[in-house]
């Protein structure tokens, strides 16, 4: 065993330390873990410079109030400059994997196939990925959650779909002694979610890897066709503000995996923007959500939070928005910020909380030849804020009104009582005699509540560096020592969770970022 | 900077709601303000403090035997919620509570030349209202900022949960205690993440 070592900024108390190494790997969420691993198991020296802080499970109280601020982007406040989509995604040690959903599925062959002939990233067959994946399975024992033990608010999705025919599936979940109780969102209390954070990082820290945690990287500086140093701040682990403290990492390669946003971010930051396209094309898989009240009990904030999806309207036709179906879990301080309306109709509808069923339509972005999707600029001040924006088509509302009737069909065909449309002016529903007023609503941001937890795109991989940002092996086109390795690098989205995607891109980029030192 | 303020400028109306909020308000209309904190402010002034007070209170309506917004202090844990926030978020606050309490620019949008918080409850709503509903984007982007704001510092507070029916997280599966690994050659801990052969 080498001696690795996870270090936190409170630890770092050097005015400047500088470190050499092989590979230096910025973010540690699902790509930099398994290409931090994979490297360290060629033997390579690896760095590994993390913004967010070492959180383990002794912090992981489960209480919604602390998680957001010290496990999510923004302190679970990360959104488009208008707010028209709220964005969940996760700040620690083990990135977005400490505090997702479970939810693992392979890349669908239609979206590899996409890659591969308008993107020319060839490599990226089944064949080849198919080994990583399955190595990735095994480690994090992605299985089939058993039906006997989805909950209540899974189940009304199971039984919507059963009764009205549709497409329906268990999902697979990366847990070890899972005990079922509904806060993966909020980080595991007894570490059997098998996050990168408590599985592949461990790994690498005990094959070599220099894991410092609480560094946030805010340039990288080139010369010639190389990253020569990335420079970085520490932070203070209390306050999460600069600690006055500066950290440099001079290495052979520098892969970037920040995800989406962050990666561009930190592109855009060094003056790398590819002519604009660095931060462009970022798909976020924008979700509408259908709300409904049953006379019995669903206690939706209890049990694994995913465990069935329904493919049926993935896709719809030439020229259509296809989603897919899922539920969310449903905690009070969640609900009252998605939720809507104010004052007594608010209490009235939070007051029944145990009694609610939540359910998602997940739509699938990037597929259209005309869509252009988000973009990820800088702002001036603002240490960890962007500037996001997202351009809804006009498909996307079609889309968003079809999959709202289609959630309101399902719930009450699984017994729902009323079912409620997050519409700022609220929007209920007491029969499916009702399902007309879904057609009247207004469709527009910010009149609808849109929310993401799939960060993708920003640095698109492709053949034509007109076109891309990295190419096909995901080096940095026009640098011979940098690569992108994680979700930012999807040209398009996925249509389905993206967390298995990344963990098999980034065990198979692995060969090309170890060849480039 | 790429702040609400620039974004604001290229709006429907940006440049008239910023010359408001800049400064040529109706001065002379002076806001209700409301007791500070004796631990002080970190990030509102007192007539912003004012105005979180006077819209958590139309926007949380407490069920019967609840907590109320005093009970719970929210305009305050507010303060301290923005005060976790960076200084771009705060300023973009500050900004959006001062057009919220605004006389001018309530009179522009709804024809009143009251500040917000000196209306009564039922008008108050109808601002909020207005917010909400408005055609105007950065209305609606604002209409869901406060609301996000105050309604994630009292239903975050556990002692809201019984309210809703919340039974609380599952305490007894969290351990205070749990080892923490840093590895630097100690032997890393049994638990379900390290992996066993099977």
């Amino acid at each position: 065993m080498k001696d690795g070592r996870i270090v936190t900024g409170d630890e770092l108390l050097e005015s400047d330390t500088t470190l050499e190494c092989d590979v230096c790997i910025i973010g540690s969420g699902s790509g930099g873990a398994w290409l931090a691993h994979e490297l360290c198991a060629a033997g390579k020296d690896v760095v590994m410079l993390e913004e967010g802080g070492y959180h383990t499970r002794r912090e992981f109280d489960l209480t919604e109030a602390h998680v957001y601020p010290k496990l999510y982007q923004e302190l679970g406040n990360r959104a488009t400059d208008d707010l028209s989509i709220t964005m969940l995604q996760g700040r620690s040690v083990g990135g977005s994997t400490t505090v997702n959903w479970c939810s693992s599925f392979r890349t669908p062959e239609r979206i590899l196939k996409i890659w591969r002939e308008q993107h020319g990233c060839e490599a990226l067959t089944p064949q080849t990925l198919d080994p990583h994946w399955a190595a990735a399975e095994k480690r994090l024992h992605i299985a089939e959650w058993p039906e006997a033990l989805i909950n209540r608010n899974n189940r009304i999705l199971w039984e919507g779909l059963g009764k009205l025919g549709y497409d329906r599936g268990l999902i697979r979940r990366n847990v070890n002694g899972c005990a079922n109780l509904g806060y993966c969102g909020l980080g595991c209390p007894i570490d059997a979610k098998q996050s990168m954070g408590v599985t592949v990082l461990p790994d690498a820290v005990e094959k070599g890897l220099r894991l410092f945690a609480n560094v946030s990287v805010r340039r990288l500086e080139t010369q010639g066709k190389k990253v020569t140093r990335v420079v970085a701040d520490v932070l203070d682990p209390q306050t999460d503000r600069k600690s006055g403290r500066s950290f440099t990492v001079k290495a052979k390669a520098t892969a970037v995996c920040g995800g989406a946003v962050n990666s561009p971010a930190l592109l855009l930051r060094s003056g790398l923007d590819a002519e604009g396209r660095v931060g462009a094309r970022t798909w976020l898989h924008p979700v509408v959500v259908m709300l409904s009240e049953f006379a019995e009990p669903v206690n939706a904030f209890s049990g694994a939070p995913q465990s069935v999806y329904s493919h049926q309207f993935i896709e719809r036709g030439e020229g259509k928005m296809g989603f897919f179906l899922e539920v969310p879990p449903v905690h009070p301080m969640l609900a009252s910020v998605v939720s809507t309306g104010m004052g007594a109709q608010l209490q009235s509808f939070l007051g029944r909380l145990p009694y609610v069923n939540a359910m998602i339509a997940i739509v699938v972005d990037g597929l259209l030849p005309h869509e252009t999707g988000g973009t990820v600029r800088l702002r001036d001040s603002g240490y960890g804020r962007h500037s996001i924006s997202y351009d809804f088509v006009p498909q996307f509302w079609e889309a968003a009104r079809t999959a709202c009737r289609e959630m309101a069909r399902l719930q009450f065909a699984a017994g729902a009582k009323r079912v409620h449309s997050l519409h700022q002016t609220p929007l209920t529903l007491e029969s499916e005699a009702d399902l007309g007023k879904l057609d009247q609503a207004e469709w527009e941001k910010i009149k609808v509540r849109v929310v993401s937890a799939h960060l993708m795109g920003g640095c698109a991989m492709g053949k034509d560096a007109s076109k891309s940002v990295v190419d096909p092996q995901l080096r940095f086109h026009g640098l011979d020592n940098l690569f992108v390795v994680d979700g930012s690098v999807f040209p398009t989205s996925l249509g389905v969770n993206p967390q298995l995607t990344i963990f098999g891109l980034a065990r198979w980029a692995s060969q090309h970022v170890a060849a480039a030192v | 900077m790429e702040t609400r303020r620039t974004l604001l400028k290229r709006g429907l109306l940006g440049t008239a709601l910023l010359a408001l909020g800049s400064g040529v308000t109706l001065a002379f209309r002076h806001s209700k303000l409301v007791d500070l904190p004796p631990e002080g402010l970190l990030v509102l002034g007192k007539k912003e403090y004012a105005v979180v007070d006077a819209i958590a209170r139309r926007v949380l309506s407490p069920a019967p035997g609840a907590p109320t917004v005093d009970d719970l202090r929210i305009a305050f844990t507010c303060d301290r919620i923005l005060a976790l926030t960076d200084e771009t978020s705060q300023v973009e606050m500050r900004q959006l509570l001062e057009l919220f309490e605004n006389a001018l620019t309530g009179f522009l949008f709804g024809g009143r030349v009251t500040p917000f918080t000196r209306l009564d409850p039922e008008r108050q709503d109808a601002v909020l209202d207005e917010w909400r509903r408005s055609n105007v984007e950065l209305r609606r982007t604002g209409y869901l900022a406060v609301r996000s704001l105050v309604v994630s510092a009292y239903y975050g507070d556990p002692r809201t949960w019984p309210s809703v029916g919340y039974p609380g997280p599952p305490a007894a599966f969290v351990d205070p205690n749990a080892p923490v690994w840093k590895g630097g050659g100690e032997p890393r801990p049994p638990g379900p993440g390290v992996w066993v052969e099977p």
